[in-house]
């Protein structure tokens, strides 16, 4: 620009020349040379000669030509700040952060984000304490990901937000009955994968020795197979998952080598994998050590070796191979004792039809430390095998049962519940020395 | 076994709680003082009484709004609630037993059953809500009663409601649910 002459306009508008071939021309110098160059913002065409402007484009846009502008969203422009309170704005801003790190999908920030505007509207959670609205921010994203069926976990949320369990549980159950909503369960397979991922097992490094190191794919693959079976063991109905899903990824990973990793204590385990130990795996992983012996007492080649709950697990491949069968034949119905199911005499493969109770005799065997299959065990949930011993109030007796509520009250009867003159006056004494 | 037999289940009642209004005010520290069996919480203001024959606990507030809970029945809860108006109106108050209204009823029953909760669930979607990281049980709303059930694995359920009545219409109307989604043999 510093190269064109200085500019300079004629105080009328000057009536534009044309060349015949259409070229514009200065109708000052008359030259030809006309440029379109900018002042600034504003577009002008002058003459390179002589700096005449001939015409010079408008510093403001009209609405037609604003439409070809490109967009900038309203959230990035100021007229949302000013439009919503500072509570809504961090709120909203909050959700984006959430979603940002946990990287998900643009679509559930946009869900989030409409139930967030929703429920902050609402007096119930528009008059409570700050920490219960960031706790709302953890719902509404919690929400928007359980409806996609995107496996997020209350836990993961609350260590996030850094959130009292309670109060989020109280502000969730809530949101729901406030917004209406409807939230599907759970999906187990998909917490396993998810929670699998977090694992740091599947490549040696300074801390994981090569033995220890597991392909994924099939670590979760079997994990996914014990879960299954947990589930129809009754040890998931009610529990936290994310104990079960840990423990099993426990038997899984020592099963599928088990020569190095028996000795691989759960802490260490979890420690390696570079993930909590939640205490109720514990418990969890000595439940489903009892269902797999009881499924191992029925395979006809693990009878004859001893096999207790340590060296179970080498054989977790085979078990989970047949579960459906083993099911069968090691839990009873509770209906009836002779199943048809028969225990096995031969190779699973080929299991003939026997009848159960003679078949079940032989199986016995006499060196065996095995349980005999003659005792089987109902299929229960775990609390109702180990009862805990609970204080029932007894059942009105009959004399209790004729109660109308409406008797007479005898003085003798009131008397009892009131105090004397003298205790009450040792009582004033004794509260004298408070 | 079929859902439309006649199954006998018991409903044990395990609390009731009512309430009534003594319709004058009442000192608390005398009650207190001349009262056996009483705790006087100063910081909140009442005052607990415990009767020993029926087994009522009774919160008694200085407005002259007396709660009693522990009964397990609603004659008895009516039973204990007027011993109670007799007690106060011995202290030396004027009492006037009035508006009582037996407020919830606390029952358990027994299904012969196990349920498969996740199952139950989704066939029960919106009126039940299962989140086994908060609670092990399904709850399950039945809005014109007003009655909230727990269901739990093992087949134990926990209903609340408004009176004896709809506690028992509430297990009425759960049964068939229930014994849809009951545990077959594998």
């Amino acid at each position: 620009r510093s190269l064109l002459p200085g500019r300079r306009r004629l105080r009328q508008p000057a009536g534009e020349v044309f060349t015949m071939s259409g070229q514009r021309k200065c109708p000052d110098c008359g030259s030809s040379e006309i440029v379109e160059d900018a002042h600034y913002a504003q577009n002008q065409l002058v003459c390179a000669d002589c700096g005449f402007i001939l015409t010079e484009g408008l510093l403001t846009t009209t609405f037609q030509d604003e439409e070809h502008l490109q967009e900038v969203t309203y959230s990035r422009s100021t007229g949302q700040n000013e439009q919503l309170s500072r509570c809504k704005q961090r709120g909203i801003k909050r959700v984006q952060d959430l979603c940002k790190v946990l990287y998900l999908p643009a679509v559930f920030e946009e869900t989030a984000l409409a139930y967030f505007q929703r429920a902050i509207e609402h007096p119930s959670f528009h008059l409570v304490s700050l920490e219960k609205k960031e706790i709302l921010v953890g719902c509404c994203v919690f929400v928007t990901c359980r409806q996609h069926n995107w496996p997020l976990t209350m836990g993961t949320i609350c260590s996030l937000l850094y959130a009292d369990k309670e109060l989020f549980a109280s502000v969730y159950l809530c949101v729901l009955k406030e917004l209406e909503l409807d939230v599907p369960a759970l999906s187990l397979t998909d917490l396993v994968k998810t929670h699998l991922n977090s694992f740091k097992l599947f490549q040696s490094s300074a801390n994981i020795p090569a033995k220890f190191a597991e392909d994924k794919g099939k670590m979760v693959a079997r994990t996914i197979q014990i879960v299954e079976l947990a589930s129809e063991t009754w040890l998931v109905t009610g529990r936290h998952p994310i104990p079960i899903v840990t423990a099993a990824a426990y038997l899984a990973w020592q099963s599928l080598q088990p020569v190095g990793r028996l000795t691989c204590t759960f802490p260490r385990f979890c420690k390696l994998a570079g993930t909590d130990l939640p205490p109720p795996a514990h418990l969890r992983l000595k439940e489903l050590n009892d269902i797999l012996l009881r499924m191992a007492s029925q395979l006809a080649w693990l009878r004859v070796l001893n096999v207790d709950k340590k060296t179970v697990v080498k054989h977790i491949g085979d078990l989970l191979q047949h579960r459906h069968f083993l099911l069968k034949s090691s839990f009873s119905s509770g209906d009836s004792e002779d199943q048809s199911a028969t225990a096995a005499g031969n190779g699973p493969e080929s299991s003939p039809r026997a009848a159960g109770c003679s078949a079940r005799a032989e199986g016995c065997h006499p060196g065996g430390k095995q349980k005999c299959s003659s005792v089987q065990r109902p299929l229960l949930p775990p609390c109702l095998i180990n009862p805990r011993k609970r204080l029932r109030t007894a059942a009105l007796s009959p004399s209790d049962q004729a109660i109308t509520g409406d008797e007479a009250i005898s003085d003798s009867e009131i008397e009892q519940y009131l105090r004397s003159q003298e205790e009450m006056q040792e009582f004033s004494k004794a509260q004298a020395w408070h | 076994m079929d859902a439309d037999s006649d199954v006998a289940l018991d409903i044990l009642i395990t609390n009731v709680v009512c309430v009534f209004r003594t319709r004058c005010h009442l000192n608390l520290r005398k009650i207190a003082l001349e009262g056996a069996n009483v705790i006087y919480k100063r910081d909140v203001g009442k005052v607990l009484m415990k009767l020993r024959k029926p087994r009522i606990t009774a919160t008694i507030w200085s407005s002259g709004k007396v709660i009693c809970t522990g009964a397990t029945s609603e004659e008895e809860a009516k039973f204990g609630a007027r011993r109670l108006a007799r007690t106060l109106q011995k202290l030396g108050f004027q009492v006037i037993f009035t508006d009582f209204k037996v407020v919830n009823v606390l029952a358990v029953c027994n299904m012969p059953f196990e349920i498969r909760l996740p199952e139950f669930t989704k066939n029960n979607r919106p009126h039940a809500s299962y989140e086994p990281e908060l609670h092990p049980a399904v709850c399950y709303r039945i809005k014109p009663l007003r009655a909230t059930l727990q269901i739990f694995s093992t087949g134990s359920i926990t209903v609340t409601g408004p009176n004896v009545k709809a506690v028992a219409s509430a297990v009425e109307q759960i049964y068939p649910f229930v014994f849809e989604s009951r545990k077959q043999i594998l």
